[in-house]
């Protein structure tokens, strides 16, 4: 079994896979604790237009949906200050109007898409170097912008009132997290496709935040059980030669109920002790 | 000195007023409590002069500037509703960590959060996760919090509501002694009208209007808390010739 860390298309996909459950773990917390995991989903469906765009005049599908991800966020931000109608109806419209926008752009292509059940349903096969300095270089820009507003995200996930008191510029964050968490979705779509993205967004987290006693363990945890996910995911694909989005989608969901169980475990132990100690 | 100054104020939502024209001052180190019937515009009020919300017509001046201006907030707010989302695992420490003015080491943010607790009374709860905290433990983390910036100002939007009696006597306690050792100018949104006529130097009335203000024992007139609260208020009117208010 070892040899499948031998194949450069393994290997590849193995580094993209941290990339992204580093990002997508870490951006999960965020947008599980402030109702967010409909921005994850919307942006990777609507970003089908960016890909089909770009098939159809020839660039490079990551750069473009990238740049589109970006201007799609600060759309789905400004309507939400602006607009009178719900944040999920705001998401719901870029959502279905992006999907429709890039069926009717590819029917313009002449010919085979071979890109395009790729991006649907992800392939690691189709993960080439540069989509790797591409995932490293935003990662890193991600990653720095996480770390460096560690304190206002959380201030803002907690008391998005007090937040706003304490001085902290709340609309300029939100605006940079939903960036971030488009750029995020983007970059994960070859591994494991527009369909299933928002999984990794959510199943890390909220298992997380079923087993953890503060928010650094929930962030911490969040991040650890998306490497796992993605790592036991990809790993176990190959060896039962299965779709490796659908089967690392399918091991975070066992991650979810094992802590499920786990949190259940606990809360009896708890009551239990309560119990005896009255 | 007036710390506060308020200027033909209005604020409007849609076509409705919920505040209309109004006007007062408020005095460096006094107990103010602002109180109102259900929907008169009391924490209205509190949210403009926190700035958490903008006037429709007319001026909130603290210290001379607009509680809006930019920089280190001098008014500190605790709020009457604190939407807390009592899944997510955060911890007192955590969460009162946040607020800390700077970044300081461990120890040292330690024991700035213990000396915030402590001063109300709920030393040894850091480690708690909030949502498993009562109503009255959370509104004395929600009184902490705000006790670690450099207020010279409180407002606090009906503090004692989710707290349960004995807790409340504390809780005011505490409030007064804040006032008196550090010389904090409070706002204080209440119903209480024993805590009014206890605690409060000043009281400001607003239904929409401005419908009193002065000292508790000479504006709180019998007629005055009828108008407000209907007549089954009455009773708390307030004899000057006794020390305490009377139930009539």
């Amino acid at each position: 079994m070892l040899e499948l860390f031998t194949y450069p298309f393994m290997q590849r996909a193995l580094v993209a896979g941290i990339i992204i459950a580093l990002l997508l773990g870490w951006l999960g917390v965020y947008v599980i604790s402030r109702n967010m995991s409909f921005v994850g989903d919307g942006v990777a469906h609507a970003s089908l237009s960016a890909v089909a765009l770009a098939i159809l005049v020839g660039f490079t599908p990551l750069p473009t949906a990238i740049v589109f991800s970006i201007l799609l966020a600060i759309a789905i931000h400004a309507l939400k200050q602006k607009s009178s109608i719900s944040f999920d109806a705001v998401i719901g419209i870029l959502f279905t109007t992006g999907m429709a926008l890039g069926i009717v752009l590819l029917q313009f292509h002449e010919g085979y898409v071979p890109d395009l059940m790729s991006y649907l349903f992800g392939n690691i096969l189709t993960i080439n170097t540069s989509d790797l300095w591409w995932m490293a270089g935003v990662g890193t820009l991600i990653i720095i912008f996480l770390a460096t507003a560690r304190r206002p995200l959380a201030f803002l996930t907690i008391d998005p009132e007090g937040s706003s008191l304490a001085g902290i510029p709340t609309k300029r964050i939100d605006l940079l997290l939903t960036i971030m968490i488009s750029l995020s979705v983007v970059l994960s779509i070859k591994m494991i496709g527009i369909v299933l993205v928002s999984a990794l967004l959510i199943l890390p987290s909220a298992s997380a935040k079923l087993l953890a006693r503060s928010f650094h363990q929930f962030l911490v945890s969040s991040i650890i059980l998306a490497v796992i996910m993605v790592l036991v995911g990809t790993i176990l694909s190959y060896v039962l030669n299965m779709p490796t989005s659908a089967i690392i989608v399918l091991s975070g969901t066992c991650i979810f109920f094992v802590s499920l169980f786990l949190a259940h475990l606990r809360s009896l132990e708890k009551k239990e002790s309560t119990t005896s100690s009255s | 000195m007036a710390i506060i100054e308020v200027h033909n104020l209005t604020k409007r939502f849609g076509q409705v007023n919920a505040l209309e024209d109004i006007n007062f001052k408020i005095e460096s180190g006094d107990i103010v409590a602002l109180v109102g019937p259900n929907g008169s515009g009391k924490s209205t009020l509190a949210k403009l002069i926190v700035g958490l919300d903008t006037p429709t017509s007319g001026t909130i001046h603290i210290h001379h500037e607009p509680p809006t201006k930019p920089g280190v907030p001098r008014v500190g707010y605790v709020p009457q509703h604190f939407a807390l989302d009592r899944t997510l695992p955060m911890t007192v420490f955590e969460f009162l960590h946040l607020s800390l003015p700077g970044t300081f080491s461990r120890s040292v943010e330690e024991s700035i959060v213990t000396s915030a607790l402590t001063r109300v009374g709920i030393a040894g709860l850091q480690s708690n996760i909030l949502g498993t905290l009562s109503g009255g433990q959370l509104q004395r983390v929600l009184i902490a919090r705000v006790l670690l910036q450099p207020h010279d100002i409180l407002v606090l939007d009906e503090p004692s509501a989710s707290i349960d009696v004995g807790g409340e006597e504390e809780l005011y306690s505490i409030l007064q002694k804040l006032n008196k050792e550090d010389g904090t100018t409070l706002i204080i949104i209440s119903h209480e009208l024993d805590f009014v006529f206890r605690f409060a130097t000043q009281v400001i009335c607003v239904n929409r209007r401005l419908m009193c203000r002065g000292i508790p024992k000479e504006v709180l007139t019998k007629d005055l808390l009828e108008s407000l609260y209907g007549s089954h208020t009455a009773h708390y009117h307030h004899d000057p010739n006794c020390d305490h208010h009377h139930h009539q």
